[in-house]
């Protein structure tokens, strides 16, 4: 049984010639009209994710697939089309899950937790294990704002490790952290999936897509344009990118 | 659907409870000290203005009371409509990273005016029975509901102004000047009653105006309001939490776009 459908959805964002975010900029500008420009990120994308499986999505930069992750995680809405989901979302969108930077760790930890659909009493019994598995038991009571990007992005990952109900949709997975960290990031995906819990991961690394998921897609224009077997994508994608490579290399080397 | 996904369509006590905690966590840095920065503001506002005002009413026996009800009911109704307009923006790194109803996020951002908002009820109360006016039971029940009525006028304009203020970057400052100018609109320095009569109308308009008028009657002068009265301020909350809630529901499917 599909728990994630996506039907035929379109995105596009409009994108004015001139930026105007303020009531003044509105008003003296009420005379000069301004251009928008269309900007599809994607267009009639489908597919589904079925129950216990892992789905990876590739593509290049700007081929829509952070825009398609925030659409099925209910964060965007699509223009056109339909998501229909059966089962709980824990999203790691853009290597981070939103963390406020006035607070320390335990308690953006409670904050995220909770709006993962975790209750006070399960946050409050693992945290020790997603700090543990950050390794920042030494800064749980630093504020958000005096980590690194690759701390804040650790502590993401653990909690959302821990928060997984269902579906884990993973952006740039085991891009954060050095070897140790990733080598454990690996190790709980793969239990996680051996639970039955489902995965839908964007990646770069075509290794990561043949090795974490099954099935794939590569997006290209806001298009699917492959649909297969993980290994198979990660292929299309590599040819791809050596294909866009050559076409540089031949625009402009001097004739 | 899963239980999972039923559960995460609703909205858990514990994501409530820890958003007012977090945000009276990061507003104050955790401590009852700072929290006490934000009482000693209106307060040291009421001495001075209790301290050059009351020789101008020197006649009018309840003045301080008067004022001292006029100015917590301001400073919700200003502090409460401040945050809950950058609420969405405040909180952008929740609504473009999780699946959260945005609503959410908008009305526990007002929880800390609320907290402030009980703390001086219970100060106003002191100082009415310092001075010989103890509340009735119905004049602290109507002062209730009034307060019931100022809040609906908070949320809906919080809900409202806090999906355009993601649009248009300098409503909060544009809002910092409606209220210096409603400071003086709504009759809190000075009774209602030195203006001329046919002026009361347009005062009334003013949300903030028939809370604290009401609230003085009942907890002051030991005065109901009357049923028509009631009757204006219900219809006034319930038309800008109605109006904030259109807005809302208009703009807020595609917030996060614009964060």
């Amino acid at each position: 049984m599909s728990l994630i459908e996506v039907d035929a959805v379109s995105k596009a964002f409009w994108i004015p010639s001139v930026h105007r975010e303020t009531v003044r900029e509105h008003l003296l500008g009420v005379f000069e009209p301004r251009r928008f420009e269309r900007l599809q990120v994607l267009d009639g994308v489908s597919f589904d994710v079925r129950r216990g499986e892992g789905l990876g999505i590739m593509g290049r930069n700007g081929s829509g697939k952070s825009t398609l992750l925030k659409i099925v995680s209910g964060v965007y809405l699509p223009d056109r089309g339909r998501v229909s989901t059966r089962a709980a979302i824990t999203p790691v969108l853009e290597l981070g899950v939103g963390w406020n930077p006035e607070l320390d760790a335990v308690d953006n930890v409670l904050l995220i937790g909770s709006v993962m659909g975790l209750t006070l009493k399960e946050i409050r019994a693992s945290l020790d294990e997603i700090l543990v598995f950050a390794e920042l038991e030494r800064f749980a009571n630093l504020k958000l704002k005096h980590y690194s990007s690759g701390m804040s992005e650790r502590l993401g990952y653990a909690v959302a490790f821990k928060a997984v109900r269902e579906v884990l949709v993973l952006d740039e997975i085991f891009a954060v952290g050095d070897a140790g960290f990733k080598a454990r990031c690996e190790r709980r995906y793969r239990e996680l999936r051996s639970l039955g819990h489902t995965a839908i991961i964007v990646s770069h690394d075509p290794r990561i897509i043949a090795t974490f998921c099954e099935r794939a897609l590569l997006l290209d224009g806001g298009r699917v344009m492959v649909e297969g077997t993980a290994r198979t994508v990660a292929d299309q994608y590599v040819a791809m990118l050596t294909q866009a490579s050559r076409e540089v290399s031949g625009a402009t080397s001097p004739s | 659907m899963t239980d999972g996904a039923l559960r995460a369509r609703l909205i858990p006590a514990g994501l409530v409870w820890t958003l007012v905690r977090t945000d009276f966590k990061a507003r104050y840095h955790g401590t009852i000290g700072g929290f006490v920065w934000a009482l000693l503001k209106p307060m040291s506002m009421f001495v001075v203005l209790m301290g050059v005002f009351s020789f101008l009413f020197a006649s009018n026996p309840t003045y301080k009371l008067n004022l001292i009800v006029g100015l917590f009911l301001w400073d919700f109704f200003a502090e409460g409509t401040k945050s809950g307009l950058t609420s969405l923006h405040a909180r952008g790194y929740l609504l473009t990273k999780a699946r959260v109803p945005p609503w959410v996020l908008v009305v526990t951002s007002i929880s800390n005016a609320v907290i402030t908002l009980a703390v001086f009820s219970v100060v106003i109360a002191i100082f009415l029975v310092g001075a010989s006016h103890p509340p009735t039971p119905a004049a602290l029940a109507a002062f209730g509901a009034y307060c019931v009525a100022m809040m609906a006028i908070v949320i809906g304009f919080s809900l409202g102004a806090s999906v355009l203020f993601l649009r248009y970057r300098d409503l909060n400052q544009v809002w910092e000047v409606v209220l210096q100018a409603g400071f003086f609109i709504a009759p809190i320095i000075y009774p209602l009653g030195i203006l001329p009569e046919r002026f009361h109308f347009y005062l009334y308009v003013w949300p903030p105006t028939p809370v604290i008028e009401f609230s003085r009657a009942a907890l002051v002068a030991g005065v109901m309001p009357t049923t028509r009265g009631h009757l204006y301020l219900a219809g006034d909350a319930v038309f800008c939490l109605l109006a904030g809630m259109v807005i809302f529901r208009l703009l807020s499917p595609r917030a996060a776009e614009y964060v």
